[in-house]
């Protein structure tokens, strides 16, 4: 992974790929995309995450519609499985779905269900039985969704698994972050990843993507909440997958172009790897103060939910920087995004697809 | 029930006997089940056998067995616990308590005799009393019965013995009955939800890690105690199983080196397989880097839950600790932790199932792996499947005094041959636990007869 993503240099390569035309029903014109389920991002190529990319682009188009709905995925049913709380990744999901034209089942299994009752396994067999041919799942627990990736006849995005991945998240950040980068390229920007990095998801997805994408990225935070992260760097390096990991917070943010900060949760502190919520929020907060010390006009970014006051101070959030509100609409975009590529590798009748690669 | 005892002659082959220090050609003869000869050759009849093909060697010795009976027979039984052993070349198992109910009072003990004997199995079932009553950490088990009725141990296994003032109690009082408390080295104050060894492999994966550090306190401890207990109680003795951490080894080298009574074994998976593994990659620990992922090796999807076990599968330089204490002496036995589960048990979120490899049939084949790469000589490896297991188990094996290829007395041997490879399948395996992330992978050494006892205790269908 250490191609650098760089539509200039892709196009010189030639490896710019053909961006689907969205009006049409997915796998039916020759697309360059041939991971069947996406569960990860350390899989996907340089090419891949341009045509993920330019496709986003194709569905931003579609969202400008007076009726932003294409009949790409007429007929086939996005079952949306999640074992855990969650509103905007929901309902973003949601929402590309039936923006596609899909037809949605929504099910929220509680946590406990898990323990008490119908094994995963039956789970996902039981949705596929009720039609399910894609299935959008988040879980708790790390790698679950490999688990149904292994028994489900059709596609299985991975909304989030534990500490581990969030794809469409870093995919979203990756999408925002180019959009407002002069010239669309993140080589050699700062990126700054702040706050609980040891239990974040979004953060392991954004570390694939970002150093793939050339970024000079920077995860800060606590020492507890930032350990183990040290030898990922150190190895990275060797890989061409160069990150830096630092405590300080200044260090971090000197000169950044961009700054996304982490939710900051409770546990944390009954864990004992936090002395206070006031604590961090005066040694880690964003506030206004740090962000002076980052590039005049950095962009402010954050995945959500936040904690106003903790990790993000409000008016640093709701100020001129911020593009939360960006990568919330460039979420559904993304997704309907991705969505539509997964569909391309298998037809409406049978399940058949590639797959190969980490991200499959 | 009586079964005669076998005869068999095996010609010009490879003999390994520890327990005579010796290695070489040579043939054995086999009469009503006594080993009535053994010959070693030199000269022209030794020509062309070498350590490359058929070997003869003393039937192995398992310190650390699950049986599942009582309790858990969908994941194994005695009867299929014993074939799988005889599969894998041994004659003889130590069955830990952590049954349902525990082994922590005389009657399960005889309960699991019982089956044993009603399997017919030659093998030979050994077993340790739990330390606790229920296993749970807060009272002495009946342990002067248990050691009447025959254990040859004392283990909580499955987990630690809880706390510092219960160890001690149990070195102490053991020590006093001539017998071995065994422990789990974990303290579980920093495992709680532990799924990979606190390392890359888990900070890539996204799991929660389980300390090095967790296994180097417990180690410290047990160590600790033991030599203050055994001021008071020279018979005191500690064997630390399944070590796996680099720390941990360390410390017993230093505790031997002062000439504590402590003895501990290493497993097969931890000297072969590493954390690596769970991410995909299948490639042996003494290929490992540490980076799947920069060496682009992921040849297996990640979270395989074959690979969740208690100690966890750590990373290449902790797995070539192993191997490095195994050579030198510091490891006195390899132990195969085999812990079969059922496909419930494991077909579940990576997090959420079952610790436990199936291991009994694997062991000499990821040995003999290690051996074919030279990174453990042949007859060490023999050794601590043998002699070292023999001498943490004293005089309570029925095989004590002759571990070894040892003339008139019954036969208990392995011949497996070195140029066979076979492939690991759910279908060959004799145990009912198929949860090894061994299935699909080539091994050397097929198993072609065990004798156990005079008995053949398993025989390959050609040989």
């Amino acid at each position: 992974m250490n191609v650098v993503v760089d539509p200039a240099a892709a196009v010189a390569a030639g490896i710019e790929p053909a961006v689907p035309s969205v009006d049409t029903v997915p796998g039916s014109q020759p697309v360059p995309w041939r991971h069947r389920h996406l569960l990860d991002v350390d899989g996907l190529s340089a090419a891949d995450l341009d045509l993920v990319m330019r496709t986003t682009d194709a569905m931003r188009e579609v969202l400008a519609r007076p009726i932003a709905k294409v009949p790409a995925l007429r007929g086939r049913q996005v079952t949306i499985l999640f074992y855990e709380a969650s509103t905007r990744t929901r309902v973003s999901f949601e929402v590309a779905a039936k923006n596609l034209s899909a037809d949605v089942v929504n099910i929220a299994a509680a946590s406990s269900s898990v323990a008490k009752g119908e094994s995963l396994i039956d789970t996902v067999r039981t949705v596929e039985a009720l039609g399910a041919q894609m299935l959008v799942m988040r879980h708790s627990v790390s790698g679950a969704p490999y688990l149904a990736a292994e028994i489900f006849g059709g596609s299985v995005l991975n909304g989030g698994d534990g500490w581990h991945a969030h794809p469409t998240q870093a995919l979203l950040d990756l999408y925002t972050m180019r959009e407002r980068m002069p010239g669309g390229s993140l080589v050699g920007r700062k990126v700054v990843i702040l706050g609980d990095l040891l239990h974040s998801r979004v953060a392991r997805s954004n570390i694939w993507t970002l150093t793939a994408a050339g970024a000079d990225l920077w995860l800060c935070g606590p020492a507890t909440l930032v350990r183990g992260f040290e030898a990922w760097a150190g190895r990275g390096a060797a890989a061409g997958r160069r990150f830096h990991v630092t405590t300080s917070v200044d260090e971090a943010l000197r000169d950044a172009d961009v700054v996304m900060a982490l939710r900051i949760q409770r546990e944390r502190m009954a864990a004992g790897l936090l002395p206070s919520l006031r604590e961090y929020a005066a040694r880690y907060g964003l506030t206004h103060e740090r962000l002076a010390l980052a590039q005049p006009g950095a962009l402010v970014m954050h995945p959500g939910p936040m904690n106003e006051g903790v990790e993000i101070a409000a008016d640093v959030a709701a100020g001129p920087q911020s593009v939360i509100t960006d990568q919330v609409t460039n979420g559904v975009a993304v997704r309907m995004a991705l969505l539509y590529l997964l569909a391309g590798t298998h037809g409406t009748q049978g399940t058949q697809g590639s797959h190969a690669g980490g991200a499959a | 029930m009586i079964t005669p005892g076998i005869d068999l002659e095996i010609s010009r082959a490879w003999l390994v006997d520890p327990a005579a220090g010796r290695e070489g050609p040579g043939e054995i003869v086999v009469r009503a089940g006594i080993l009535e000869a053994v010959t070693w050759l030199t000269g022209a009849g030794a020509k062309d056998v070498g350590p490359d093909g058929v070997v003869v060697a003393p039937g192995f010795i398992d310190l650390h067995v699950h049986l599942r009976e009582p309790g858990n027979e969908d994941a194994e039984t005695v009867a299929t616990g014993l074939a799988a052993a005889a599969h894998g070349g041994f004659t003889t198992v130590c069955a830990m308590p952590n049954t349902d109910p525990a082994m922590d009072e005389p009657s399960v003990l005889g309960r699991v005799r019982a089956a044993a004997e009603a399997s017919g199995s030659p093998v030979e079932l050994l077993a340790h009393g739990a330390v606790t009553v229920g296993r749970a950490g807060e009272q002495l088990a009946a342990l002067g019965e248990l050691a009447d009725a025959g254990v040859v141990g004392f283990s909580d296994d499955g987990a630690p013995v809880r706390t510092a003032t219960i160890m001690r109690a149990a070195l102490a009082y053991a020590g006093a009955l001539g017998l071995p408390v065994i422990d789990h080295a974990e303290d579980a104050g920093l495992t709680t939800g532990a799924e990979a060894n606190d390392g890359f492999v888990a900070t890539v994966l996204g799991l929660r890690g389980w300390p090095a550090a967790a296994e180097e306190m417990a180690v410290a401890r047990d160590l600790a105690l033991l030599a203050d207990v055994v001021r008071d109680v020279p018979g005191a003795r500690l064997h630390l199983t399944h070590l796996s951490t680099a720390g941990a080894l360390d410390l017993v080298r230093s505790a031997k080196a002062a000439g504590l009574p402590v003895t501990c074994d290493v497993t097969p998976h931890h000297l072969g397989l590493t954390d690596e593994w769970v991410a995909g990659a299948r490639r042996w620990a003494w290929e490992a880097s540490g980076d799947p992922w920069a060496d682009d090796i992921l040849v297996a999807g990640p979270y395989s839950t074959a690979l969740r076990v208690n100690p966890p599968l750590r990373s290449p330089s902790d797995a070539a600790a192993c191997m490095a204490a195994l050579v030198d002496g510091t490891a006195d036995a390899v132990a195969t932790d085999h812990a079969p589960h059922t496909e419930v048990d494991k077909a579940v979120e990576f997090g959420l199932a079952a610790n436990g490899i199936s291991g009994l049939e694997t062991a000499l084949g990821i040995l003999l792996a290690a051996v074919d790469a030279g990174h453990l000589p042949l007859a060490r490896a023999i050794e601590a499947l043998t002699t070292g297991p023999a001498r943490v188990l004293g005089a309570r094996s029925r095989r004590a005094g002759s571990v070894g290829l040892v003339e008139g007395s019954p036969a208990d041997l392995v011949v497996f041959d070195r140029s066979e490879r076979w492939t690991v399948t759910a279908e060959g395996l004799a145990s009912r636990g198929k949860n090894t992330p061994l299935l699909g992978i080539e091994l050397a050494g097929r198993v072609l007869v065990t004798l156990a006892g005079g008995r053949i205790a398993c025989k390959a269908p050609d040989a």
